[in-house]
């Protein structure tokens, strides 16, 4: 797998990004009118989630690589800083890809 | 008026669940005692607040235990972070003369300056008792009821009504938002409520009397009644203390739906101010009174639901619910004018 030029390389202008399946060895695009939740739960990925509105916590999800673009309610400021975790109901993506630990 | 600090009181740790201008609300006791009111609809499930109970000042949700604040804002939740969750309305609430006030409207226009004043509240030479009637009516009925005391010939032909009500005409006047409705009878019989009131306050209940009526609406929703009856001759209304029994009927209605209103009744008195018996007995009769208007406008509504589309007549008798009605009127047109987003209640930034 090699997502480590678009995970330092900025938004397409088009709002799209890669997201990269660590532990699946999937890649998949979210279109800018979607979620990275409704993306992988349409190919058939099993990702936890509930409320889709980034208060819950439940679609917590470890970044591998790239920076998330916070849009969630649930993580601190400080925790959301960090880039290590994102809720992918509702964050999407400043790089051109993001490496998820799924 | 939402509801009296006892009502709240006596429901403990409870909160009070009750809906006013199509609002549903939960009123409970906030941080310092202080009464709060916030919509009555859980931002988790949407479960009623009200079923819920009150734990040092927060209203603790009885489906999975969200911590309710006064601001309408999520406190706590047990393994939540609930920093994200969606805020309900609250509602401005002042508590004064025993009671909780509310504005059920548009919160940026909240003006506590509007909140009238009653010189028989929280006042030793006043005595006052009343009630709480839940009516299945819209409250311009109940308005039109009470700025409209011909009614009582018929509906209280046993307690107040008297054909000499009939028999004189009515004068009604207009002061800014102000209606006065006045009937002044002279030499004549007092009805049995009013011998009994005589009696209580040492006058013979057989002798002839000058009877008023003087009905007042302010907005937005209350009524205040002057009335008595005085030894014939002694002057009516102005009679001194001595020749006369009297009293303020005070009605507060607050509009529930557009068919149904919570109507707090009561009397204030200034004869023998605390004699509790007297109140007591005086409030009896007041509610077995006003339960005849009650059944009364709950079929009068039913009716009306069921024709509505049937005209119906204003005489010269109505003529100070029509004037009340158009203050009222008037109000919520400038209220909306005033609102940036859609009205929401009945009776929307006026304090009820």
């Amino acid at each position: 797998m090699s997502h480590d030029d678009l995970t330092q390389s900025p938004l397409a202008a088009d709002g799209a990004f890669e997201v990269h399946l660590a532990q699946r060895g999937e890649k998949y695009r979210v279109p800018a009118d979607q979620s990275i939740l409704r993306v992988l739960s349409d190919a058939g990925v099993d990702v936890p989630f509930a409320c889709e509105q980034g208060v819950c916590g439940t679609c917590l999800t470890q970044v591998l690589a790239g920076q998330p673009d916070h849009w969630d309610m649930f993580l601190t400021p400080e925790e959301q800083a960090a880039n290590t975790q994102m809720m992918i109901c509702c964050s999407r993506s400043q790089t051109a890809a993001l490496v998820l630990d799924i | 008026m939402a509801c009296s600090l006892d009502e709240l009181e006596a429901l403990g740790t409870r909160p009070l669940g009750r809906t006013i201008c199509n609002e549903q609300m939960v009123f409970f006791k906030g941080p310092e005692n202080k009464v709060a009111a916030v919509e009555d609809f859980c931002p988790h499930r949407g479960a009623p607040l009200s079923l819920g109970k009150v734990c040092e000042g927060k209203l603790v949700c009885g489906y999975h235990g969200l911590e309710m604040g006064c601001d309408g804002k999520t406190v706590h939740m047990p393994g939540q972070r609930v920093r994200g969750f969606p805020a309900i309305k609250n509602f401005a609430v002042i508590e004064r003369y025993g009671f909780v006030w509310v504005w059920p409207g548009d919160q940026s226009q909240v003006d506590e300056a509007l909140m009238p004043s009653f010189e028989f509240f929280d006042n030793p030479a006043w005595a006052y008792g009343g009630g709480l009637y839940h009516v299945k009516a819209d409250y311009l009925l109940m308005i039109d009821n009470l700025m409209d005391l011909t009614h009582e010939t018929y509906v209280h032909a046993t307690s107040i009504g008297q054909p000499e009500i009939d028999e004189t005409p009515c004068k009604t006047t207009v002061e800014g938002d102000k209606v006065i409705l006045q009937r002044h009878m002279a030499g004549i019989q007092a009805p049995p409520f009013w011998q009994m009131a005589m009696s209580a306050n040492g006058l013979d209940p057989n002798a002839r009397v000058d009877r008023w009526q003087i009905c007042r609406f302010t907005p937005p929703t209350h009524i205040m009644i002057d009335v008595g009856v005085a030894l014939a001759g002694r002057g009516g209304f102005d009679a001194a203390p001595e020749h006369k029994a009297y009293s303020v009927v005070v009605d507060f209605i607050t509009p529930e739906t557009e068919t149904s209103h919570w109507y707090h009744w009561g009397m204030a008195r200034q004869f023998k101010p605390d004699d509790a018996e007297l109140t007591v007995k005086i409030r009896e009769g007041q509610g077995k009174i006003f339960n005849e208007d009650m059944q009364m406008l709950q079929l009068q509504q039913a009716n009306i639901s069921k024709w509505p589309d049937r005209k119906l007549l204003l005489l010269n008798i109505d003529s100070g619910g029509v004037q009340s009605r158009r203050i009222i009127d008037r109000m919520l047109a400038q209220e909306q004018a005033n609102s940036n987003h859609e009205p929401e209640g009945i009776i929307t930034g006026t304090t009820a």
